[in-house]
């Protein structure tokens, strides 16, 4: 059987796709330009939230540990702390809590800084995950926006958006769709950290609330949805994993990058869900 | 004389033409076997063989006398036939009208093997009319759709077939593998009357309703034209049709149970149940009752924010 036509899907969309879709219990996989690098966007905070379930694992973090964030840690982001004007004292496990369900920036670089980028990546090269690099936090990524444009946001001129290291994955956090999809059928898996932790990373994972991408692919009540978005100035992605009523489960990424430069665009949102759901029916078939 | 059994001997005499192999035909020994021939022929007063020649040949009046025997042996064979059929019961059943053909045929092909002497008297009707012809007595046994409530009934073994989608093979839906419920939102559905299925129609359009299926109209019928027309969609087991298309639903939520139901057990109507039980497994796909998994619904941020 020919594998579904993403191409046609993503083009009508007024995107470029990539895509991967693997069966967490087989293996069974399709895939659409799975293994080309590509900027992650948000999506580092899932290796960033595995590292730090590993270090727990190991003794070397209390994720129960309370840290105070002030005004000096935050860094801009339209949710969770990011968006608040005073101090705050929360648990590190909280913390990852608004990195995930919100993406919330000021939470993810807050982290970083307690696990470190080199014992990321040292859980990614173990892992296997070659192309996977997480080389920066939100800070330095909004930073480098301004430096690269030489203005403020927002950055919709497509010679500004040509112009963005965010969007280069040799100069920013990357994956593919393939590994990105690994990554999450570990954590299904347990393979990930220690079986309490990978539990408590698909909950949270769970509690992620964007609805208009993977999620709109699979609009049932019946059917369970966990991930984690990205987004940058064209970039449109998601991974995560879909779980079905009979029990199959799914890891699934899809990046996007949009022809058109406008914010708003639902289709390109859309399409992801669309897409992710022909590939697993292409899988349940 | 038992002239009959006499005309046999000389058919399979003359079919022969050999004494020796006519009696091992018969399984009997070849000096009796001539006796009877010979009492015939006294019977009838004609020699029916040529015994003179090395060679046993028939002689005029046999071979006359050989087709008017064979009529008479057969039609003494058809009467016997007629009076065991006639001794014969006769089972009454019910079976839902929208039952496949094929699945129907091997039923009543399985119980003709299971119980040769009893002949098997389908009559085609719903859940509902069944139940009445078995207070009646019109019927024997039922084959009924559950859930069905009838004080006074005993039930078979539940069988369980989940149900996919029939749709149009044109229907932008058929080009996915499996449809949800949920996705059918919008469209007209075809149903077996609510009269004859009251406790399935309650129960599917339940499930639809539970799980964002509102069909804008409900066509009550058993034959597919309007699913055919793309006018609606109707539920089934897997099927194949010219111009239709049939999907499985995903997560199963549409299942079927189905068992036969008597008021008073005899051996033709326990037959029938197990080998209803059978047929229904090989021919229909159907499983046993297992334990109804638990739906689970998922949890979504956004539900009570």
């Amino acid at each position: 059987m020919s594998g579904p036509a993403f191409d046609s899907l993503f083009r009508a969309a007024g995107v470029t796709g990539w895509l991967y879709a693997t069966d967490v219990d087989t293996g069974l996989d399709v895939g659409h330009g799975a293994d080309e690098p590509q900027p992650t966007a948000s999506m580092f905070k899932v290796p960033l939230l595995v590292a730090m379930c590993r270090r727990a694992d190991a003794g070397l973090l209390d994720l129960g540990e309370r840290v105070t964030v002030t005004a000096a840690d935050r860094v801009s982001g339209p949710t969770g702390l990011s968006s608040m004007l005073d101090d705050v004292t929360i648990s590190l496990r909280d913390l990852a809590y608004l990195m995930i369900a919100l993406s919330d920036n000021t939470s993810a670089d807050k982290l970083l800084s307690r696990v470190g980028l080199d014992p990321v990546n040292a859980v990614l090269e173990g892992f296997g995950l070659a192309d996977t690099r997480v080389v920066q936090g939100s800070r330095e990524m909004l930073a480098s926006m301004d430096v690269d444009t030489g203005h403020a946001w927002p950055f919709v001129d497509p010679d500004d958006i040509a112009r963005l290291s965010v969007l280069d994955p040799a100069r920013t956090n990357r994956s593919t769709a393939r590994e990105m999809a690994r990554l999450f059928g570990m954590i299904w898996r347990d393979e990930a950290a220690s079986a309490p932790s990978c539990a408590w990373m698909r909950g949270v994972l769970n509690m992620q609330v964007w609805p208009h991408r993977l999620a709109s692919g699979f609009p049932y009540d019946d059917v369970a949805v966990s991930g984690k978005t990205g987004t940058m100035p064209t970039l449109r992605c998601e991974s995560g994993v879909v779980e079905y009523p009979d029990g199959g489960r799914y890891a699934v990424s899809v990046f996007t990058r949009s022809f058109g430069t406008a914010l708003n665009q639902p289709r390109a949102d859309a399409v992801i869900g669309t897409a992710a759901r022909m590939a697993v029916d292409h899988l349940r078939r | 004389m038992d002239l009959v059994r006499h005309l046999r001997y000389f058919i399979v005499v003359a079919e022969e033409l050999h004494f020796g192999n006519a009696a091992i035909r018969l399984g009997m020994a070849q000096p009796p076997l001539s006796q009877r021939i010979k009492r015939l022929e006294e019977e009838l007063g004609v020699r029916l063989f040529d015994r003179s020649a090395r060679q046993v040949r028939l002689t005029e009046p046999g071979r006359l006398l050989l087709g008017e025997s064979r009529e008479i042996v057969n039609r003494v064979d058809r009467l016997h036939e007629l009076a065991r059929q006639g001794r014969a019961a006769v089972l009454k059943v019910g079976v839902p009208p929208d039952l496949a053909a094929t699945v129907l045929a091997a039923l009543v092909a399985a119980f003709r093997e299971h119980s040769p002497d009893v002949r098997l008297a389908p009559a085609e009707t719903w859940t509902a009319d069944q139940v009445t012809a078995l207070a009646e007595g019109a019927i024997d046994v039922g084959l009924v759709r559950h859930p069905v409530t009838a004080p006074g009934l005993t039930f078979g073994q539940v069988l369980v077939q989940a149900h996919g989608v029939l749709l149009a093979g044109d229907d932008p839906l058929a080009s996915v593998g499996e449809v949800h419920l949920a996705d059918l939102a919008g469209r007209e559905l075809l149903m077996p009357p609510k009269e004859g299925e009251p406790g399935w129609h309650a129960e599917v359009l339940a499930e639809c309703r539970r799980q964002g299926f509102v069909p804008a109209q409900v066509h009550q019928g058993a034959g597919l034209g309007l699913v055919l027309a793309g006018a609606a969609v109707a539920f089934g087991p897997r099927m194949e049709l010219p111009g239709l298309a049939w999907r499985p639903l995903l997560g199963s939520p549409i299942t079927s149970r189905v068992s036969t139901a008597w008021r008073a057990m005899t051996p033709a109507a326990a037959g029938f149940s197990a080998v209803a039980v059978r047929t229904l497994k090989e021919s229909a796909g159907m499983t046993e009752e297992g334990a109804t998994p638990v739906r689970r619904v998922s949890r979504r941020p956004g539900m009570l924010a």
